[in-house]
């Protein structure tokens, strides 16, 4: 059985690319266009992967990991974060609130698979 | 008039000219943005669709293609591999360009976001020049302007406040991976 995958971003074109790439290589992908449709969603299904960007409107990527943590369904969920920030304060920050791994846009499509293969299989 | 009085007057014009000038040019401004922004968006949707239907006509090929090999020289089988493998580094080139308008589309909404607080700045100047009487004394205009000042000063710490640069990217090399 294909191992699930959500990715959360408010860009359309970006969800476009990510569903893509992950999909030519056999994951099935749920796309949320801000943080909390991906919380909405995620409550809804239990996902293998989350893969979030950080600047969102209505929920961030930040907030989302929280609020995902704090769900018994994903203490132990592989969350990325996908996103055009690089510094290291803010990769601490994601770190602290719970992500597993900081990917910085834009991604190449076959780095992402790799990297989603290794945290999920 | 006196010498002091027509100085406030001037000071007067000089800050609803300011004001009114430099509104009416940052309107322009942000109009050309959101065309700009527009047109953005309808190129990444044509380029995405056009990406798409070429990946799908190309994938159909290459399953007709394979299953034609059964039938061809090794040799040539190898070097079919071979193109297939570029036209695989020219897809993931490709996704990785159409990343473009995501980037573009936050600098824009940055720089949108800034226009708009400088535009709100040149108001309240706009606003201390309403205030200011044309016979304003030399306290009076003082006063007044050191209003202005402090107004400004507050309108430019906040608008820094809320503009934090979330791309700093400068080229479409494909960026790093960390897991923590």
């Amino acid at each position: 059985m294909a191992k699930t995958i959500l990715a959360v971003d408010d860009s359309g074109s970006l969800r476009q690319m990510v569903v893509f790439s992950l999909r030519a290589a056999g994951y099935q992908v749920t796309e949320a266009v801000d943080g909390q449709d991906g919380l909405d969603k995620a409550k809804t299904q239990v996902f293998d992967l989350v893969l979030t960007d950080q600047n969102m409107p209505r929920m961030d990527g930040f907030s989302l990991i929280r609020a995902l943590r704090g769900l018994s369904t994903y203490q132990k969920t592989p969350i990325l974060v996908l996103t055009t920030e690089s510094s290291d304060e803010m990769k601490a920050k994601g770190r602290a609130a719970g992500a597993n791994g900081w990917l910085v846009k834009p991604f190449d499509p076959q780095r992402l698979t790799e990297v989603v293969k290794k945290v999920i299989g | 008039m006196t010498i002091k009085n027509s100085l406030a007057l001037e000071i007067k014009k000089l800050l609803t000219g300011l004001s009114e000038h430099g509104s009416q040019h940052l309107s322009e401004i942000e109009t050309d943005l959101v065309q700009t922004n527009i047109l953005l968006s309808e190129a990444i949707e044509k380029l995405s669709a056009s990406f798409m239907a070429i990946h799908a006509a190309v994938s159909a090929q290459q399953q007709m293609v394979d299953a034609m090999l059964m039938q061809v020289p090794a040799a040539a089988v190898g070097e079919l591999r071979t193109k297939a493998a570029q036209i695989d580094q020219h897809v993931n080139a490709a996704v990785t360009g159409l990343q473009f308008q995501d980037m573009t589309n936050q600098l824009i909404g940055r720089a949108m976001q800034r226009l708009i607080g400088v535009r709100d700045v040149l108001e309240v100047l706009g606003a201390h020049s309403t205030a200011m009487p044309g016979d304003a004394d030399q306290n009076q205009l003082q006063a007044l302007l050191e209003q202005a000042n402090a107004s400004l000063k507050m309108q430019s710490a906040k608008l820094e406040n809320e503009l934090w640069k979330a791309v700093r990217q400068t080229h479409m090399e494909s960026g790093d991976v960390e897991l923590f």
